[in-house]
């Protein structure tokens, strides 16, 4: 079976990671994934929930070493973790070094440190190894496991890397603001590296005076791995950042005018990836450059009899794409927009029919609907909800919403009515909601 | 209910308006929680909120801070820690 090295060209005392407390190098890296391989528990799948970049990497490593599959949840929501913890029974958790988490049996990472000598051979892993189930979190919190081989992982990256013209050697320091158990993160911030021979930094700064001092921290080249969301907090915090060599930016469309004022900011290209949980990354763009997306190198995007199917040699079968696309005759393509039903709120898909049944079956909710207003100047926009619940206050309904649903779709603000503006056919129109939820935001304004 | 001070009732309102939170900025407890399970914030709020505040109050959050978990606890620790802090 084809296999590949389970790091790239990095030397021994090449620096692979960076922690709080100084560098890793991969000497150290290997000994201490080695160490930690040893001492897991014999179990088939494993929730890595570590915080730490590095320790999440060690424990990642390590699983594949024992042919142990990684479970990356999309929050750690604890009604979450235990879903995924009763679909997986025999699984436990990898928590950061002292942490335990709740409800599940877990392992912290104690990674000794220590001088330790180079490995005569760098480890190898079958391509066709299913090494990480990454969940699409769908609007019911349950989630959707999609399995990733080994093969995939490292074709990604290379193929990304190749994209942006990033050389085995550089060097350069990787800094992400996404959690690596989101599938962009582990990929941009895990794969990219260290198939590179790159510096990966462990931390996931949030604020943008913590993206400075991260940023600062580091010599070299930076690349900055990031979304939307943190981008525009940068750029309209006003700060000056040091140099960038590179952002590269996922998980929601970048607009051309936050692409243009995040170059200017931080002296430097930003390319965006598309992707999702599914297929992976997919395609790439310099978001200035236009609408148009690349594929990257060794897959297409191909019409079958119903919808556009993502095709690439490591994906078991072909995966269908979740907007609306148009393809040109060199392969590349534009998004139009999300399939009716869908809605991503900071990164997260959920489809609104599946949002409104979960709504529906509150006890005491006669009718509801959620609503995505259209984006605004804030940097998340959330989701809204009506609903007609006589008797119920929106508090008692939001907090029986919140057990059902992932936090993040929970509605901002839910609005209670006597009923809602359904038409003869007892239809409601999106238009009628959006007529409501302007009448409410204006309504709102004037009452601030 | 314990009374909110000034900046308290300023702050409560800049929380419920960049939030939009459908509570009335008066009844927010000063010492209640803020994240989790007292108005269920998470980290996109975090992130927001720490925008307005450096945007009003030119006071820059740091999540390495230590003290981060303390500042962001409840109303009161906010709004103490934007009073040491506060550039404008």
């Amino acid at each position: 079976m084809p296999d590949a090295l389970l790091i790239g060209p990095y030397r021994p005392d090449d620096v692979l990671a960076w922690e709080p407390d100084g560098p890793r190098t991969a000497r150290q890296f290997l000994s201490d994934v080695a160490q930690l391989a040893e001492s897991l528990p014999d179990r088939p799948t494993v929730l890595n929930l570590a915080t730490s970049r590095y320790e999440f990497l060690v424990g990642f490593a390590a699983a594949i070493l024992r042919c142990q599959l990684t479970l990356l949840p999309q929050s750690r929501a604890p009604q979450t973790l235990r879903r995924i913890a009763g679909d997986y029974p025999d699984s436990y958790g990898l928590a950061d070094r002292d942490e335990t988490i709740e409800g599940i049996e877990s392992v912290s990472i104690q990674l000794r440190g220590g001088q330790a000598p180079w490995p005569g051979e760098i480890p190898r892993v079958p391509l066709n190894q299913v090494v990480a189930v990454a969940f699409t979190s769908g609007s019911t919190g349950q989630p959707m496991p999609n399995m990733k081989t080994w093969g995939a992982l490292t074709a990604v990256a290379h193929a990304t890397g190749s994209r942006l013209g990033i050389k085995g050697g550089d060097r350069a320091a990787v800094v992400a603001t996404v959690p690596h158990q989101h599938m962009f993160g582990l990929e941009a911030s895990v794969m990219l590296p260290i198939m590179h021979g790159l510096v990966m930094h462990a931390g996931r700064p949030l604020f943008p005076a913590d993206i400075r001092s991260v940023l600062a921290d580091l010599t070299g080249q930076r690349i900055l791995v990031t979304t939307p969301l943190h981008l525009r907090a940068c750029v309209t915090e006003g700060v000056r950042f040091p140099p960038v060599a590179l952002i590269l930016s996922a998980t929601a469309p970048l607009s051309h005018s936050l692409a243009k004022e995040a170059e200017r900011h931080f002296h430097t290209e930003v390319h965006e990836i598309f992707g999702f949980a599914e297929a992976g990354s997919v395609a790439e763009r310099r978001t200035i450059d236009g609408d148009r997306w690349r594929p990257l190198d060794g897959v297409r995007v191909v019409q079958d009899q119903t919808s556009w199917m993502v095709h690439a040699e490591y994906l078991p079968a072909p995966v269908p794409v979740p907007d609306r696309i148009t393809v040109d005759a060199q392969g590349m393509f534009v998004i139009h927009g999300r399939e009716a039903d869908q809605v991503n709120v900071a990164g997260h898909r959920a489809s609104l029919g599946e949002l409104n049944q979960k709504l529906l079956e509150i006890d005491g909710v006669q009718d509801g609907v959620f609503f995505m207003p259209e984006e605004g100047a804030d940097l998340v926009t959330r989701l809204m909800a009506f609903v007609v619940a006589p008797g119920k206050t929106s508090e008692e309904i939001q907090r029986a919403l919140r057990t059902h649903i992932d936090p993040v779709f929970m509605p901002r603000p839910l609005i209670c009515l006597s009923s809602l503006p359904r038409n003869a056919t007892g239809k409601l129109s999106r238009e009628s909601v959006s007529e409501l939820a302007r009448q409410w935001l204006e309504g709102q304004g004037h009452g601030a | 209910m314990s009374e909110l001070s000034l900046l308290e009732q300023d702050i409560a309102k800049l929380i419920v308006e960049t939030l939009k939170l459908k509570v009335d900025p008066a009844t927010i407890q000063p010492v209640a929680a803020l994240f989790g399970d007292g108005l269920g914030l998470d980290s996109i709020d975090a992130l927001e909120l720490a925008l307005a505040i450096s945007q009003s109050y030119g006071y820059q959050l740091r999540s390495n801070d230590p003290e981060i978990n303390a500042i962001f606890s409840s109303l009161r620790t906010l709004t103490k820690a934007i009073e040491k802090n506060r550039t404008k």
